[in-house]
Formats: C-alpha cells, structure tokens, sequence
C-alpha cells in the first residue's frame, strides 16, 4: 500500500539527478570541445496484488552524450584545431590510459610533444605522441592532419578516429572518454574529419534548451511534491472520518 | 544538492574568465603584450551506474552508465603567441621582433628575463637597457659621441661614431627560443621568467631559421583582438547568469522540499 508517495518520490529524485546533470551542462557551456550530457528515464512498472493495480515508476535508465558537433570559434592560435566531422582525437592520458575526445586546443610541453592544457599527450595516427622541435617555427596543420613545419617538412600526422561505441564510454573529466575496464576503444581511422587549423570547437550545450530544462524540472518537482501533499491530506481526511464513525 | 555545488563551479570559472578578459583589454595598448585565454575543462564525472556493467549471466552490459558531472574547471590560462602588429615609431632604439624569439634581459639579482617589449634606451653608462633599466644581453655599450646608430635584421648593433664613414660594430643582440612558450611565466612589465614547461632557453640569432629578425625603428603592438574581448565578455557574462539561475532553480526546488507539509 501507499504506493503513490513513492511514485511521486521516484519522480522527485530523477528530476533532481536531471537538475545536476543540466547544472552541469550549463557549468561548461564556455568548455570548448565539451559534450552535453542527457538523461534517459524509463518507466518502471510494478503490478500490484490485484490485476489491473499497476503502478508505474519512474527510473533514470542512464544516461547519454549529446554528440553534435558545437560551432567553431576562430582564435587564430596555430595550436588550436577543431574538428569537422564527428571523428575523435586520441590523447595519452597521465596513468597511460588511450582516451578519446575532441578538444584540440594543444601546446607544446617541455619535451616538445603536443599535449592539451591538462597534459595529456595528443597521439598520431599509430599511437605514438607528436613531437614538435624548437626550429619549426609557425607550424601548419592540414585539413588531414598532417602537422609540418614553417619551411614545409611533415612532423606527423594527428590521428583522427571514428569511435562507434563512445556511448559505452566513460567520462573522466577534462573533455577525455574511456573505454570502460578492459573493454577494447573499436577506435579506426576516421573517414569524413576534416581539421581546421587556427579555431577550436565551442561547447554544444544550447543555453536557451538548457534553461527552458531547468524550468521543466522545476515544475516537475514541484508536481511530485504536490502530488505528496495530496495524498498526505487524502489520509488525513481518510482518518479524520473513519475516526468519527466508529 | 549537488547541483549547487556545480553551478557554483560554474561561477567561479566565469569569473575567472572576465579576470583575464578584463586584463587582456587594460593591456590592448601594451607593446609586445600577448592575449591570453582562460582555457576550461569539465571536471571529474560521478559515474551513479557504470557502463559495461553486466546485466545477465549470460555477459549482456549496460550500453551506457549515468554519468552526473561535478561541475567545470579552469584548466590553464592560454597565451596566445602570435604577431602582433608592428607600428612605426622612427625610433632608433625601438626593436620589433618579426617572428619568434624573445629579447634576454639580465635582471638586477642576476637571473635572466624574456620580452617581446623592444622598447630599448641608453643607460647613463651608454649601455642598451630595457625601460625598467635592465640590461639587455649580451650588455652592449654605445660609445660616445655617437652619432647615429643601426641594427640590422640579423640584430647585429652599429655604430656611427664622429664622422667616420665605417660603422663599429658593437655587438649581436641575443635572442631566445624555447620549445614550449606557452609554458613561460609572465611577471609584469612586459617580462616573462622560463619554467619547467618552457624547458631552458635555447639561445639563436635573428634571422636563423624559425626564429623571427629585428626590425629597428618599430614596436610590436599588443596582439588583443578588442571585438573578440568584448563578444567573449558579454558571452561571460551570460554564462556567469545562467550558472546563478541553476542556484535559483536548486534553490526553490529545496524550498518545495521544505515546504511540502
């Protein structure tokens, strides 16, 4: 019995984990290369102990990446690049994982390698790191990804990759996607990618999608929490009369 | 709530990229100065189910985890090293670097600057001095009674000295070139000190290949885009809104909480 508070709590709690992933959203909406996040709610339906009682509640199933590309922004730095195309960047990351991600904007570290601006090391197309040296002057990357020095001689090629199951991937902060324990990237070399060198890809989160969500979960919560408030004074009332009959 | 705490992340990140907006624009006019970008990152994720977490004996996963990030994080403030203009000043003493390179500066405790601010005067000694009055390596000396002095691309110093025909040559400025300036650490007055990141200074000579030449006669302006500042700060300023009405929204939905009897 009084399953309807907890359907209402079950509504309640999955519109606050949406408040926190949309909060999210909207932290890094200046994030260049982030991917907005969505949550996946399902219903889950309990039968009752008589045919015909059933109940539904809302469970958040999961939840998934918004994978549209966001704008590009021009900066002009030769060290920025975003992509065209919905391939990914891979990166080394500092405990030696392979991730995968799409924010290119790159510097050199001490070493010369090219790295983000965590640190983490930007691969080539065989895995290995991208080596810059100090005389290479203003370097160019072309829409392939082939980085060569101001006087024209090939460095190496970034590696552009199209990762099916990024989906099942996990997130680890700083714009970087996993493969969860053990499972292999299915990473290949990406076809349709273009690199565009001198701009780096805004955060897709829309601001006007975002808000009008906060809003929705605002009334949403409100209406679980109505719906409470109902059944609390339909008990009160329940009580109240029976009390006065017998 | 977590979302509080998140959207507060939020706050402090776009607070910090109006600091360096605003710097960048107080310093649209200074010779040799550099934009810098706040650079930001989301930060760790909270994963409340984990992808790939079987669902049956029989080796089924979840094809997707939730998720919840914590929230945003500035992750280094970029600068942008790119030429800036360079603006005709007919100042002899007045250096531009077209390229890469920084000019050294020996600092007074004995350690070792860089700058892009070629802005150079004479000491009371005669010596080539930064506008602070450092010198600028190698400590090049203008002898008196001279009467015009030149420097040519390759930053070789002559000088014309009475009424002789034939320059003296005085010196070779020094230039600098590390493998990764970005890593360089700016100290005010136009100065930035090597770290780390940056590696040692590699020292080379104007006009080398992959380093820039000197230009007598001219001063690299800042190289602030002022229309880029001004549109990144009023998108900062909207960011910075929408994070407070993510509180707002936390907010009154725990009053609703509080409420509900």
């Amino acid at each position: 019995m009084d399953t309807i508070s907890h359907v209402a709590l079950s509504l309640a709690a999955a519109m606050r984990r949406d408040l926190e992933v949309t909060a999210n959203n909207i932290a890094n909406a200046n994030t260049s290369g982030f991917k907005g996040e969505r949550v996946v709610f399902e219903s889950y339906v309990a039968d009752g102990a008589t045919s015909g009682d059933r109940t539904d509640f809302v469970i958040d199933a999961g939840s998934y990446v918004d994978l549209r590309a966001g704008a590009l922004t021009n900066t002009g730095n030769p060290l920025d690049i975003a992509l065209n195309g919905p391939g990914w960047l891979a990166y080394r990351t500092d405990d030696g994982r392979t991730a995968y991600g799409r924010d290119g904007r790159f510097m050199t570290n001490g070493d010369g390698n090219l790295v983000t601006v965590s640190g983490a090391q930007v691969l080539d197309e065989g895995g290995g790191p991208i080596g810059v040296p100090p005389d290479a002057g203003a370097i160019e990357i072309a829409q392939d990804g082939t980085v060569s020095s101001e006087a024209g001689v090939p460095l190496a090629r970034i590696g552009l990759f199209d990762v099916p199951a990024i989906q099942s991937f996990e997130r680890l902060g700083g714009g970087l996607f996993v493969p969860p324990d053990g499972a292999v990237s299915g990473a290949v070399p990406a076809v349709g990618t273009a690199v565009v060198q001198g701009a780096i890809e805004s955060s897709n989160v829309q601001p006007i999608v975002e808000m009008t969500r906060l809003m929705d979960i605002q009334k949403a919560y409100e209406r679980a929490m109505q719906i409470n408030k109902t059944h609390d004074e339909l008990a009160r009332d329940a009580i109240r009369r029976i009390g006065r009959q017998s | 709530m977590k979302a509080l705490g998140i959207a507060a992340t939020g706050m402090l990140a776009q607070q910090t990229n109006v600091d360096v907006i605003s710097n960048n624009i107080a310093n649209a006019n200074t010779t040799g100065f550099k934009t810098s970008r706040a650079a930001f990152q989301d930060l760790i994720y909270d994963s409340v189910s984990r992808e790939g977490a079987l669902t049956s004996e029989q080796g089924t996963a979840r094809p997707t985890g939730i998720d919840v990030g914590l929230g945003v994080q500035t992750a280094g403030t970029v600068r942008l090293n790119t030429q800036g203009g360079l603006s005709a000043t007919e100042n002899g003493l007045d250096l531009a670097i077209d390229g890469a390179g920084y000019f050294v500066v020996n600092m007074p405790d004995g350690s070792r600057a860089y700058t892009r601010d070629g802005a150079l005067r004479m000491s009371a000694e005669g010596e080539l001095v930064t506008l602070q009055g450092y010198s600028v390596d190698p400590g090049i000396v203008i002898p008196e009674n001279t009467q015009n002095i030149e420097i040519n691309e390759q930053g070789v110093v002559m000088a014309f000295v009475e009424n002789d025909p034939v320059p003296v040559e005085l010196g070779r400025l020094t230039l600098a070139t590390f493998i990764n300036e970005g890593g360089l650490r700016p100290v005010g007055n136009n100065l930035l000190e090597a770290t780390v990141a940056s590696g040692d200074e590699l020292s080379a000579n104007a006009g080398d290949p992959g380093v820039g030449v000197i230009r007598q006669g001219y001063l690299e302006n800042s190289n602030v885009n002022i229309i880029q500042q001004i549109t990144d700060l009023i998108a900062a300023q909207r960011a910075y809104e929408m994070n407070s009405k993510t509180i707002e929204t936390a907010d009154q939905m725990m009053s609703t909480a509080t409420r509900m009897r």
